[in-house]
């Protein structure tokens, strides 16, 4: 029961992170690599605030998302406006420098040691309200004109340009929702596991959100949260499987996306008004942009 | 009164002089056409209006103002609209929503009302898609607004890039070989489509095109391009009897 609601607690918190990289990667179409950094950043902070200056969890948390923004400001203003391969790497540069950051100052973060005793606030409730909340403003965002825009120039920057499009502006504000959402994610696991080590935050992180969304289907925030859903219970699953279980896990991720390269749900989203009514003579492609 | 003026546009790739002291007018609500082999630099000549690319020098006037390289997507809202030779619609948007996406910088709504969701953004949102459907209804293309782009037969997919480029509002429409691509029915619908928005609208057009068909039966000037010069510019009659221009199109008599 107790393993139930861990592996449940971890799952809403990879759905808020999830959705997160959802919203760079699933509809702007940026890779970041460094969106580990961000929930390194919430979990240090807040778990900072908690156990040095008894700062509540409403509190912390607040101040860990204020923290994660102006990083976010600090790496986007010169990136944003490269192209995208850069923003890749510039990102991992980045994500390795808030890691090696919180391994040297010891006398802060307590180096690879770790940072204990932050108190134990996340329970599997605020980690499902989380996550739901999340989702809706994720959702509010992509059916939006920001959500629009965000798609348009993914597909196609050039153009969308000339449709009037402030292509720098519109990735500026989806990476710092993007980085926002993250860096709550990471104070939420911060306050779970009441420990955190550095190593935690590294690039694998951000790679494993990114393999998520692309599981998922990069259209789909459905596809996104079962995604997240199914790849953080999957080693729980297959832990009969001991060591070849990372194994197990890549291969499974390699065979759906080989055989469906747009992901399980592709563009496909559950919602209520879908099921109410039929969509009508929509067609759709199997293969994404 | 030129609602688009340039004057002695250079642009240069390396060594490849692509555009070469390039002058144009373009009276409002008149259509006027490029002609030229390909090569002759005159996506160029768009992409430099349009801001795709810099100038290297010479001035761009959108109804007096100057618009020499400014970023693209300034001039797109001081109303300059445009198509793509290459048809570039944007994939995983429906048909409804590529024209929408035009609308979309112009629309006020700010990110917090576009996260929570709040009244002003159901508003707005309801009268960006009416605004599309418009559109879509003046290209004739309103049975299809619930489609993937890419679902488009070809000329109903040049037509959805006119459809978007008029979202943006523009004083001035740049058409990309337009008739690129068609069968001879839907060369003839594109060039009533042309006429009409250039009547009803009173919209000032510029085209590129290979289609003579299409060229003679609209502009009312043309500008004919070769090696990035302009050989020659006048009415369509004079161009169809100018002896350099035959020569740069059928070649030399020896």
């Amino acid at each position: 029961m107790e393993l139930l609601a861990s592996v449940l607690t971890f799952t809403a918190i990879n759905v808020v992170a999830v959705t997160g990289v959802f919203i760079l990667t699933g509809l702007t179409g940026l890779f970041s690599l460094g969106q580990g950094a961000f929930m390194g950043i919430g979990a240090y902070v807040a778990g900072l605030m908690a156990i040095k200056y008894n700062f509540s969890f409403p509190l912390a948390a607040c101040g860990a998302v204020v923290v994660g923004l102006i990083a976010a400001v600090i790496v986007g203003l010169p990136t944003i406006r490269l192209r995208r391969d850069y923003i890749s790497l510039v990102t991992l540069g980045f994500g390795e420098a808030i890691a090696a950051l919180l391994n040297q100052s010891v006398n802060i973060t307590g180096g690879a040691m770790g940072l204990s005793g932050i108190p134990k606030q996340t329970t599997l409730l605020l980690a499902v309200t989380s996550a739901v909340i999340c989702l809706l403003l994720v959702w509010g965002f992509k059916c939006s004109r920001y959500g629009r825009q965000c798609l348009a120039l993914r597909s196609d920057e050039l153009a969308a340009r000339s449709m009037g499009i402030n292509v720098n502006q519109v990735k500026m504000v989806a990476f710092l929702l993007s980085a926002a959402i993250t860096t709550y994610a990471g104070v939420l696991y911060g306050f779970y596991t009441t420990y955190v080590e550095p190593v935690m935050f590294g690039w694998t992180k951000s790679a494993e959100w990114i393999i998520m969304v692309f599981f998922g289907g990069i259209n789909s925030l459905t596809g996104a949260v079962v995604a997240s859903a199914l790849l953080t219970g999957l080693p729980e699953i297959l832990r009969a499987a001991a060591e070849w279980r990372i194994v197990a896990y890549c291969v499974i991720v390699l065979l759906i996306l080989n055989f469906k390269p747009t992901g399980l749900f592709g563009e496909y989203e559950i919602s209520l008004l879908s099921l109410l009514r039929p969509r009508g003579n929509r067609i759709r492609e199997g293969e994404g942009s | 009164m030129n609602i688009l003026e340039v004057k002695g546009l250079n642009k240069r790739f390396g060594g490849v002089q692509a555009v070469a002291d390039f002058y144009l007018d373009l009276p409002e609500k008149g259509i006027v056409g490029i002609i030229g082999p390909n090569g002759a630099g005159k996506t160029t000549i768009f992409n430099v209006i349009s801001g795709v690319y810099k100038a290297d020098s010479g001035q761009v006037l959108l109804a007096g103002r100057d618009i020499t390289n400014m970023e693209q997507h300034r001039i797109a809202k001081a109303g300059l609209g445009r198509t793509f030779q290459n048809i570039r619609l944007f994939r995983g948007l429906s048909v409804a929503e590529n024209v929408m996406t035009a609308i979309d910088p112009l629309t006020k709504y700010n990110i917090f009302s576009a996260l929570l969701s709040l009244p002003g953004k159901f508003r707005a949102e309801r009268e960006a898609r009416e605004k599309a459907l418009h559109y879509l209804e003046l290209v004739d293309l309103i049975a299809y607004k619930d489609w993937q782009p890419e679902n488009l037969p070809y000329g109903l997919q040049r037509r959805l890039e006119i459809a978007r480029a008029l979202a943006t509002g523009p004083r001035v429409l740049l058409l990309d070989e337009p008739a690129a691509g068609l069968n001879p029915k839907e060369v003839i619908d594109l060039i009533e489509l042309i006429a009409r928005l250039n009547r009803d609208l009173g919209l000032a057009i510029l085209l590129i095109e290979h289609r003579m068909e299409v060229v003679m039966q609209l502009c009312q000037y043309i500008y004919v391009q070769n090696f990035g010069k302009t050989l020659a510019s006048g009415p369509p009659a004079a161009i169809q009897c100018n002896e350099e221009v035959i020569k740069a199109y059928l070649g030399d008599e020896e």
